[in-house]
């Protein structure tokens, strides 16, 4: 058979889903013709989509080897180092790609989130605007972006980036929790508290929203205590529990001042 | 797939097509898309691919929403090496036709290698982008841009211990651990502040409880760069005695730091490990799982770091370092550690905890920690 019947067939196969019989096709086109780029980028996702990630790390490198420029390969190279856990091989793939291709979003994308990680947040904001402005169509670099700003104290700009995140992607509930976050911090509890119910609404198990929901009602449980209003107090104390029902604090002073 | 490849792919389309064309949409009066679309395909098949082009370009003005006459005018920017314009082509195709595995294949082989990204136009700022620049000039000046992997330490959250109705452990002679662990935090939190190159933030800052949930939740709440837990420890056996610290990994280091991660877990897990689904890789789940494994990493070094400080400067023995899946670490969004300073059921120990001189000594013992581990 011809090796672009098989590469098309093999793509086809991939789309639908049916990955043990496009590995067949990519493996055939690259028995007839070894240096084809595609067929082994494609074998490299679709050994990784089957949890074969050593294979999939050979396929890539046979592409780098092939063609060094070819940054799709880079970038998952890059990735499955990251999932090795291996923070410095990984950092080199996605510098090289922007040695390569300087307007390469999802590069600079995982460089940001690296820097993220180290809590280097100018770092990450240089990496993750340049991502934001190559492809700004990302939900994730977004909210990435929003949670370097966040960081560093730039409420704006991370209410910005948290709701252009949710303009792409609605359910993003991170986002939402971190706007919770932004409007508690400034004293708007109310809409915090808005916020973080939104988020559970869309999924009531989310651990975040409901802790963060909890220590809100808890907060403001003790300042009704301090204002001497227990009735008040007893009322978000009974709120804590009704989104975390085995609040230890709620628990003890709701028994304790009479509920 | 090079180019050669590419034009016997041409050849083939025309052949996949032909049947189509005697059964296509009517002829309208005038040319037609339909009818520029042919054209533009045979002028692809004639390799007179500048004429196609137009041609194509002309068939999606008329129908838009032709998801072949898309594919076609792909098929000719590629031939003329107009890759990022290929692109946009194949991916409207796409858009309109999800099953076009043809254009589908053609966006992958294109941008597996760089191209050239098509100017957006500018567009007026909104109030809060004016607002979101402001503030990034004028915060963005004051930041010294920091190179480098190393980890970075400006923010940290003290968790004191206990509190409340719930006191911790009580020493023989009635020290309790929620107002040691208090005072320590405090001083820790007064001292660094002084010192000016770290925020400190306190998880409670008088005798009152909270839960395990809350006391990250305050450290996520300020996206803390570290998350300290102080504690004193406490044994049956009154002889039991010495300063270790704890971070959070998923198998504890001994039976002992097992044993201490499941008397300090006493709560529901909330926990929910990623959803596998077959066939689809999850980028956010290898970051999620990477940076987790950077944090319990960089958790471990800290630990280390405080220990040392420990060792060098408490008269306590130094017991090392241990890790344990606890609660109160794992669900913190940052590198966290547990410190155990010192066995308030020992009763030497637990006359030391009450002199202010020793209190100095740890307080001074943590925030070398803090400024070692900077970054």
């Amino acid at each position: 058979m011809d090796v672009d019947d098989l590469i098309f067939q093999g793509a086809d196969y991939h789309y639908k889903g049916e990955l043990d019989k496009a590995i067949a096709k990519f493996q055939a086109a690259v028995r007839i013709e070894p240096q084809n780029e595609y067929a082994h980028n494609q074998l490299g996702i679709l050994y990784a989509k089957k949890e074969r990630f050593d294979a999939a790390f050979r396929e890539f490198q046979k592409v780098a080897q092939i063609d060094g420029h070819n940054t799709y390969a880079l970038l998952w190279l890059g990735i499955l180092y990251l999932k090795q856990g291996n923070l410095n091989q990984g950092f080199e793939k996605f510098q090289r790609i922007i040695e390569i291709d300087p307007s390469n979003a999802d590069a600079y994308y995982f460089l940001g989130a690296i820097y993220n990680f180290r809590h280097n947040t100018t770092k990450a904001i240089k990496y993750l605007k340049k991502a934001r402005d190559a492809d700004s169509d990302e939900s994730d670099t977004h909210y990435r972006l929003a949670q370097a700003f966040h960081n560093l104290d730039m409420t704006t700009n991370a209410l910005l980036e948290y709701q252009r995140t949710l303009a792409l992607k609605p359910s993003h509930t991170k986002a939402i929790n971190g706007i919770g976050w932004l409007y508690y911090n400034r004293g708007e509890r109310d809409a915090a508290i808005a916020e973080w119910k939104k988020t559970l609404k869309m999924n009531p198990r989310d651990r975040d929203a409901i802790f963060n929901l909890a220590k809100a009602y808890n907060d403001l449980a003790w300042e009704a205590m301090k204002r001497n209003k227990p009735k008040e107090a007893i009322s978000y104390w009974k709120k804590t529990l009704g989104v975390d029902p085995k609040n230890k604090a709620a628990v003890h002073y709701l028994k304790k001042y009479g509920a | 797939m090079d180019r050669r490849h590419f034009l016997r792919w041409i050849g083939k389309g025309i052949l996949g097509t032909s049947g189509f064309w005697l059964c296509a949409r009517g002829v309208a009066w005038g040319k037609s898309a339909f009818e520029y679309a042919l054209e533009g395909q045979n002028l692809i098949a004639a390799k007179r691919l500048a004429e196609a082009r137009d041609v194509l370009k002309e068939a999606v003005r008329l129908d838009p929403k032709s998801d072949w006459a898309h594919g076609l005018l792909g098929r000719a920017y590629y031939g003329l090496g107009q890759r990022a314009e290929a692109v946009a082509a194949f991916r409207e195709a796409v858009r309109i036709n999800s099953a076009d595995t043809y254009s589908r294949m053609m966006i992958e082989i294109i941008t597996q290698k760089p191209i050239p990204k098509p100017k957006k136009p500018r567009r007026s700022l909104t109030p809060l982008e004016k607002k979101a620049r402001a503030e990034e000039e004028a915060m963005l000046s004051q930041l010294t841009p920091e190179g480098g992997l190393a980890y970075r330490v400006k923010r940290v959250v003290i968790d004191p211990g206990h509190g409340g109705f719930d006191s911790g452990a009580v020493g023989p002679t009635g020290l309790k651990e929620k107002d040691v662990t208090l005072d320590l935090a405090q001083s820790v939190r007064r001292k660094i502040s002084e010192e000016g190159s770290i925020k400190c933030f306190l998880t409670r800052t008088g005798d009152y409880y909270i839960p395990l949930s809350d006391r990250t939740v305050i450290a996520n709440q300020y996206q803390a760069d570290l998350f300290v837990s102080i504690h004193i420890n406490a044994n049956e056996n009154r002889k039991a005695h010495g300063c270790e610290t704890y971070y959070c990994s998923e198998k504890a280091s001994s039976k002992e730091a097992a044993r201490v991660a499941a008397f300090e877990n006493a709560v529901l897990k909330y926990d929910e490990p990623f959803k596998k689904r077959p066939g689809y890789i999850d980028i956010e789940e290898i970051l999620f799982n990477f940076e987790r494994r950077l944090y319990w990493e960089e958790s471990g070094k800290f630990a280390r770091t405080f220990q040392n400080r420990f060792e060098q400067a408490l008269p306590f023995k130094s017991r090392g370092v241990h890790s344990a899946n606890f609660f109160v670490l794992r669900r913190a969004k940052m590198p966290s550690i547990l410190l155990e300073t010192g066995f308030i059921s020992n009763h030497d120990e637990e006359a030391a905890l009450k002199k202010a001189s020793i209190r100095d000594e740890i307080v001074a013992a943590v925030i070398r920690g803090l400024l070692n581990g900077r970054g």
